[in-house]
């Protein structure tokens, strides 16, 4: 039973960058995007994402991550194209449908964006175990409990997953309606979201229990089995970054 | 000074009218291993919960009396400061995995961590727990892919590792196989051997005769006796209560089998083959 | 009832524990909505229950980490809308804190409340991000007509939202408010926060 991450085990310099470092580089290579709307620059910005994945050896695994955005490009791009308010230069049409160059163009600078959004995150999520991820940020300072909040996410929901595909077999040999009238499926609803429902909180119930018997709410600082690990570069590259965002800022009051 | 001393205890979840736990007093000494038996709705898990601090500081409701363990009330402290010191493992194994870890090891750590046990310390007592429940060569797996059984160790083993004074176990082997089963009881044995005070609320009355040093009888939330499991299970009212006394006694009562001088029934095997009868 | 103000930040044990669960929960009605071929997303079931269960604090908490959590696993996109979802609980917390949680006729109330909250909460959020659209196909529809209306792009965005989110929001909380009102005192009562009587 596998957890919910996208983590890919390579070894590869993004792989080994400190996951701090690489989280300021999802806020900042997006935040550039957005506050700097020129093509050109947004252009290089998500070469330069892509880059990284290149480099972090899971270039691959992006492809799937976009196609799910993919309606969003595409929608992007036939309203811009055809309805932008600025609409004026024609740049071709076929039949009564007509796309223009400044919906166009404006629809390449958002897909753009979109592309780069979705690549710099990948450079984190693709090459970053979450465990680690957590653990750098709790160790600067973030609620451990919120660090286990998001951490078992990641296990408990393929488990609640697994318990329900049980529940849905059983309900499917007594006769589940996936088809019939609107009424007739929205009535099925429930005795499938019943069972997850009672059970998970049945669950949670219990394991808050375990959880304060395991010292959960002891207060005083909390030791790490795990040493931490160095990461070489680590504060020259949050330095560029951290000046590249200011770059960016002037730039646009400047301009 | 008893290792638990429970004076009085009185109490009721909330939105209820029922008293759950009804003026028990009972003093368990260090090292013991009380088996607490009685039927289902007798009160067994809400004195495990009484005597771990969860009630009342997890369910709230309405109490009386007083619970010590080591000399500390449990009342006056917060649960993060008792914790450490009470250590509950109850039925069912995948609720009592924290989720948040992706191996056996650092699974038990999670508990280390909390109460911040420096890391030294903390890799000799996983060692330790993992030597004692039989664990170690799981160490690196993912808690949930373990059988029952397995799983039901490493949550002892994650509470042992923070040396409670007492540890509870509620009914550990109810929903396991019987291999799970016979497993837990066998680490259940080591623990025993370690000094380790033990309260074990079971149905299966042959664990209890093996192990406990005394049976504690509940039944709607009072104490109906707390002796010997020899006395307790010679009575003769013992259906009156919802149990069955263990097979070999039901056996040495139909034939009429008692020891001659203490006039109890044997309560275990072993005891029969003696020349006493 | 409770003692605690609704936006006391001591979260108990099962507060907590209550978020992972409210995510799963969340995931799992997403999911059994698309097995019976639904016209609606139903992906807030448990951040909404989170809310009634537990307040506003937990119930906003569900709805960004929720967000947080489908966006670094599955779509990164969703993260944008962590704001929009944690707007969610946080109503819905703040409702049912109010007693707004005992009839249907209510529970609708609720859900019309909510889908406006989050509608009027994505719209900036659509706007800056990629000029106004959703990506769904029934409401960037509706955006393209009210844009060929000479209508500003706030009010087509606005209109784009509520297409999507009102319809799909009062189900939920319609369908969260019939679960809510059939679970067991036992489950619900531990994530109040009462005082412990005398005896």
């Amino acid at each position: 039973m596998g957890s919910m991450t996208l983590y890919v085990e390579k070894n590869s310099i993004i792989h080994n960058i400190d996951p701090l470092t690489k989280l300021l580089y999802v806020f900042v290579s997006i935040a550039a995007t957005y506050i700097v709307p020129a093509h050109e620059f947004v252009l290089l910005v998500a070469a330069f994402s892509l880059l990284l994945l290149v480099l972090g050896k899971v270039f691959v695994k992006i492809l799937p991550i976009i196609a799910i955005s993919i309606i969003l490009i595409i929608s992007i791009i036939i309203v811009q194209g055809m309805f932008h308010p600025d609409n004026e230069t024609i740049l071709f049409s076929v039949g009564v449908i007509t796309f223009y160059q400044e919906g166009l163009s404006y629809a390449a600078l958002l897909t753009l964006r979109v592309i780069n959004m979705l690549s710099a995150f990948g450079v984190l999520i693709l090459t970053t175990k979450p465990d680690e991820l957590i653990e750098r940020l709790i160790k600067k300072g973030m609620s451990p409990k919120i660090g286990y909040v998001f951490l078992s996410v990641l296990q408990i929901i393929p488990q609640m997953r697994a318990t329900m595909a049980k529940i849905t077999d059983a309900q499917r040999s007594r006769g589940m309606e996936t088809e019939g009238n609107l009424l007739v499926r929205l009535k099925a609803f429930f005795p499938l979201i019943g069972p997850v429902v009672l059970n998970s909180l049945n669950d949670t119930r219990e394991r808050a229990i375990a959880l304060e018997m395991r010292g959960f709410n002891t207060k005083g600082k909390k030791t790490f089995l795990n040493e931490s690990q160095e990461y070489p570069y680590r504060k020259v590259m949050q330095l560029l970054l951290a000046a590249g965002l200011i770059a960016a800022i002037m730039w646009r009051i400047l301009l | 000074m008893s290792i638990v001393d429970v004076e009085g205890l009185k109490y009721k979840y909330p939105d209820t009218d029922k008293l759950v736990l009804d003026d028990i007093s009972f003093k368990v000494e260090k090292g013991e291993f009380i088996g607490l038996i009685g039927r289902n709705t007798a009160g067994k898990s809400s004195l495990c919960f009484a005597l771990s601090g969860l009630i009342p500081h997890f369910f709230k409701g309405a109490y009386g009396g007083k619970v010590l363990i080591d000399g500390a009330e449990i009342k006056q402290h917060d649960m993060g400061e008792i914790a450490a010191n009470i250590g509950l493992v109850f039925e069912n194994p995948f609720s009592q995995m924290t989720g948040s870890k992706y191996s056996v090891y650092e699974e038990i750590a999670f508990g280390l961590e909390n109460i911040g046990i420096e890391r030294e310390k903390m890799i000799s007592r996983i060692d330790e727990s993992l030597e004692l429940l039989d664990i170690t060569a799981i160490k690196d797996n993912n808690p949930f892919d373990l059988s029952g059984g397995q799983m039901q160790r490493v949550a002892i083993a994650s509470v042992i590792a923070m040396r409670p004074d007492v540890l509870i176990l509620d009914e550990p082997t109810s929903q396991l196989d019987p291999q799970g089963s016979a497993e837990v009881f066998k680490v259940v044995e080591n623990l025993t051997n370690e000094g380790i005070t033990i309260i074990m609320a079971e149905h299966k009355m042959e664990k209890v005769s093996q192990y406990a040093d005394k049976v504690l009888l509940l039944d709607n939330g009072k104490i109906i006796d707390y002796d010997t499991p020899a006395n307790v299970f010679s009575r003769d009212d013992l259906l009156e209560f919802g149990i069955a006394a263990p097979v070999v006694t039901r056996v040495a009562k139909a034939l009429g089998i008692k020891d001659a001088q203490s006039g109890e029934y044997p309560v275990t095997l072993a005891e029969i083959s003696r020349e006493n009868w | 009832m409770s003692k605690r103000s609704m936006w006391s930040l001591k979260l108990s044990t099962a507060a907590i524990v209550l978020i992972p669960a409210a995510i799963g929960i969340n995931y799992l009605g997403k999911l059994f909505a698309g097995l019976l071929k639904l016209p609606l997303w139903l992906d807030s079931i448990g951040t909404v229950l989170a809310a009634m269960l537990a307040g506003p604090i937990i119930g906003a908490a569900s709805g960004i980490i929720n967000n947080l959590i489908y966006g670094v696993t599955v779509d990164p996109i969703s993260t944008v809308y962590a704001i929009t979802s944690g707007v969610i609980g946080l109503v819905v917390g703040m409702m049912a804190y109010k007693g707004w949680i005992a009839t249907i006729k209510k529970a609708i109330v609720i859900g019309l409340v909510v889908g406006f909250v989050a509608a009027i909460v994505s719209t900036p959020l659509n706007i800056i991000f990629w000029g106004g659209q959703t990506g769904n196909v029934w409401g960037d529809a509706f955006y393209a007509y009210l844009i060929s209306m000479d209508l500003p792009v706030w009010i087509a965005s606005f209109g784009d939202s509520i297409v999507v989110d009102v319809p799909d929001k009062v189900a939920t909380v319609i369908i969260s408010y019939l679960i809510f009102r059939g679970l067991p005192n036992t489950l619900t009562n531990i994530y109040r926060s009462d005082e412990i009587e005398e005896l």
